[in-house]
């Protein structure tokens, strides 16, 4: 018998303890990949192809705030911005659902792919989301969970704005990060209201990375002590401004993983003891045949590391596995979308799980370095 | 019966080292079940508790929070006239016209910003609202660009202590005091003059009106009659009712507490069966002698059940006991409702305690009751051999 297989042998001795303590392994790791995800989502969104050339522009009070429609000619104005368009919130509700469950925002049709050219769609649906004043552009994911297809008609009530609107789609797109929102026309919207002349943002696009700031500081310079002071930033910053309204919720989940990881430690460390008390006659007879205290060590940190390692592999894998190929949208009601397990994520839960290999092996692995063989040899437990 | 139950309960003593592992790892995972879901419910409470009985509010059919629901001077004037709402002392009706927006302002902690909801208020709106009451510094004064915060948003944000100024559109806001909001809804919020705060933000509409009916019939009476006048496209609602239904926000928090509570009780099932299991082998011997000495399968798969129970039960005791510090210490996150910072407590109320209680036992007799069936089911004869 090799000792790799002693090892082995060791491991699976008493089978139901090395299932549970693997499992439990298991369940704590995918826990803390599935926190460390949420935890990524909420406070990193995926950046989008092409958000280093794009300005978000809003009100400088709050986002809520409206901005008067007669600003864009001043921005378009300002050199280096290649595209402009109205953004407005529409809080729609579609078909009297209880949430909103997918954005809506009003804008200018022939600014739609100078601003947002990563989205796919089909030139007809450009060209008729330019030509019809009713029309509207839709994301894969809303399309595909309401079963709606060009040409269909959608109602949707306001939240904001009094009354609701009808829409006819003109293109479905995709590939952008979060497939789900709908953009229809500006000026529909104004119509409907009867033109107030107020637009919620403004967002732009500039000619090229170089241009960014110069045009940031003279948007935001171009309305100071105006009506309406603004406040321009880079679509990744506006973002990342949503993300510090979220509050406190970064430090609940990172708390929560620490409580998680702690925990596991605690039971691992519990369990893999009691695998080597079990064993402290054999230990004892295995230091009498004159093993040393070195391999001894070795075989009990191989048997813990290796349990670690086995649960390590089923929770991550099984975490990468259904958030990969499971529908995260659906499972979360719509809260996260794409939901990416990292490389990243992963090897923090490696390591996890190694640091959690080698600790639960010291405190048993000291013990039996401590222990005299004739004390080892008359332990009856 | 009385003899396993001892003897099984002196064993979670004797076998202290054992088991201490398995008490603390089920006590921290009762401790985050129940930490997040005393965030939820915080929120729920702080929407439930906010409101007087006897008022009635009045926003824009269709809108879903008063921050985006407008209602107009002219509505207000109908309304003036109308014999169900409550007058005071001078004759005046009961009425405050309020202003709702939201503000960006830079976090204490320098950790970027969040939008802050500034209530405009009528002069009769702080009375409307008995249960805002001010803690420091005094009421701001009508026609000045004054405000009065609630003591606890200005520990959450930069420029809110009494006396400070802060800017927002462009102008300077003094702030003169700061208020408690018991608990409810209010404590998210900035107040000032309702007019003042539409010259600030130059909005010709109110966002809602808050009114004090007569009698409860009459509050029936009034919104029956506003739901019949298809011009005024009001919709009046009991105000605890409007708040009490405006918790969204809570429903992901609860979803998260779930989630955890599933994962991490599998996670404490597989623990507390690896200690039981051992357990139970260790005490092979002593299952058969009590076996032989006449106690019934039935009786030592109780008594390892209960145990087990008993395991969890202290282990749930000290998750609560964990959690406790945290009763009542303020938080706060993006409310979905108000689209702004809404700043709640963590609430462990006795039944969300009784519900870890009762968790860390489900947890624990699951996890025995497989240890507990082989424990009966030991043959005797063999069990005696055993060394």
């Amino acid at each position: 018998m090799t000792i790799s297989t002693f090892v082995f042998k060791n491991a699976l001795r008493n089978k139901r303890r090395a299932v549970l303590s693997v499992s439990s392994v298991a369940v704590s790791l995918f826990l803390l990949v599935t926190l460390q995800v949420a935890l990524r989502e909420l406070t990193l969104p995926p950046p989008s192809a092409g958000a280093e050339l794009r300005v978000a522009v809003r009100n400088k009070i709050s986002l809520t705030n409206p901005l008067p429609a007669r600003q864009r000619g001043i921005i378009e104005r300002i050199s280096g911005v290649q595209a402009v368009s109205p953004f407005t919130w529409f809080g729609g509700r579609y078909k009297n659902e209880e949430g909103m469950s997918f954005a809506q925002f009003a804008m200018d049709p022939v600014e739609l792919r100078p601003l947002f050219g990563e989205a796919r769609m089909s030139r007809e649906g450009y060209e008729k989301f330019a030509a019809d004043r009713d029309a509207c552009v839709l994301g894969k994911i809303t399309a595909e969970k309401y079963h709606l297809k060009v040409g269909d008609a959608m109602r949707l009530d306001s939240t904001i704005y009094p009354g609701s609107l009808t829409f006819h789609i003109a293109g479905i797109y995709s590939g952008t990060p979060d497939d789900r929102n709908m953009f229809f026309r500006q000026d529909y919207l104004d119509e409907s209201i009867g033109t107030p002349g107020y637009v919620g943002m403004w967002w732009l696009k500039v000619k090229t990375a170089d241009d960014m700031a110069p045009v940031i500081k003279a948007v935001n310079a171009a309305f100071q002590n105006t009506s309406a002071e603004v406040r321009a930033e880079s679509e990744r910053n506006f973002q990342l401004g949503f993300i510090s309204m979220l509050g406190n919720v970064k430090k609940l989940i990172a708390s929560i993983s620490t409580v998680v990881v702690f925990t596991l430690v605690l039971v691992s460390a519990s369990t893999m003891s009691m695998a080597v008390r079990e064993r402290f006659r054999e230990l004892a007879v295995l230091k009498a045949l004159g093993f040393r205290r070195r391999e001894l060590f070795a075989f009990i940190l191989a048997e813990s590391f290796g349990l670690a390692a086995a649960g390590g592999l089923l929770g991550i894998g099984g975490a990468y596995a259904i958030f990969t190929f499971g529908d995260v949208g659906k499972m979360t009601q719509g809260i996260f979308v794409s939901f990416e397990v990292t490389p990243r994520i992963m090897g923090l839960a490696a390591l996890v799980a190694a640091v959690l290999g080698i600790v639960s092996a010291l405190a048993p692995a000291l013990s039996v370095a401590r222990m005299s063989v004739v004390n080892g040899l008359k332990t009856l437990d | 019966m009385a003899l396993p139950l001892t003897y099984n309960f002196r064993n979670v003593l004797v076998r202290w080292r054992s088991t201490l592992a398995t008490i603390v790892g089920i006590a921290l995972v009762v401790a985050v079940f129940v930490l997040v879901q005393s965030l939820a419910v915080g929120l729920e409470k702080s929407a439930a508790n906010t409101g007087d009985p006897r008022n009635l509010m009045l926003v824009r059919k269709g809108s879903t929070a008063e921050s985006t629901s407008l209602v107009s001077l002219e509505q207000l004037r109908i309304l003036h006239y109308w014999p169900q709402i409550a007058r005071d002392a001078a004759g005046q009706p009961v009425i405050s016209a309020d202003l709702i927006c939201l503000i960006s302002q830079p976090r204490i902690d320098g950790h970027g910003e969040a939008n802050v909801s500034v209530r405009g208020v009528s002069p009769l709106g702080v009375a409307l609202r008995p249960q805002v009451k001010l803690v420091s510094g005094r009421w701001f004064t009508p026609g000045r660009r004054e405000v009065t915060v609630s003591h606890k948003l200005a520990s959450r944000f930069a420029g809110f202590a009494v006396g400070d100024t802060f800017r927002t559109a462009g102008k300077a806001v003094t702030v003169v005091g700061k208020f408690d909001g018991g608990n409810s809804a209010f404590d998210s919020e900035v107040w000032m003059d309702a007019d003042e705060a539409r010259a600030l933000f130059d909005r010709d509409e109110y966002s809602s009106f808050l009114v004090r009916t007569t009698s409860p019939e009459a509050g029936q009476a009034l919104i029956s009659r506003i739901e019949a006048d298809r011009r005024l496209t009001l919709l009046a609602e009991p105000e605890v009712k409007y708040y009490g239904d405006q918790t969204a926000t809570a429903l992901p928090i609860r979803m998260l507490g779930n989630f955890l509570a599933t994962a991490m009780s599998i996670g404490a099932v597989f623990a507390a069966m690896n200690t039981m299991y051992a357990s139970v082998g260790a005490r092979t011997r002593e299952i058969g002698t009590l076996r032989v000495l006449g106690f019934r399968r039935r009786t030592i798969l109780a008594g390892f059940v209960v145990e087990g129970a008993l395991l969890a039960a202290i282990g749930g005791a000290l998750g609560c006991r964990l959690a406790l510090p945290m009763h009542g210490v303020s938080t706060g996150t993006m409310s979905f409702n108000s689209f702004s910072e809404t700043v709640f407590q963590f609430r462990i109320t006795p039944w969300l305690a009784a519900k870890g209680m009762i968790f860390a036992v489900v947890v624990g007799v699951i996890g025995s009751l497989l240890p507990a069936i082989r424990a009966a089911r030991l043959p005797v004869i063999t069990a005696l051999k055993s060394v």
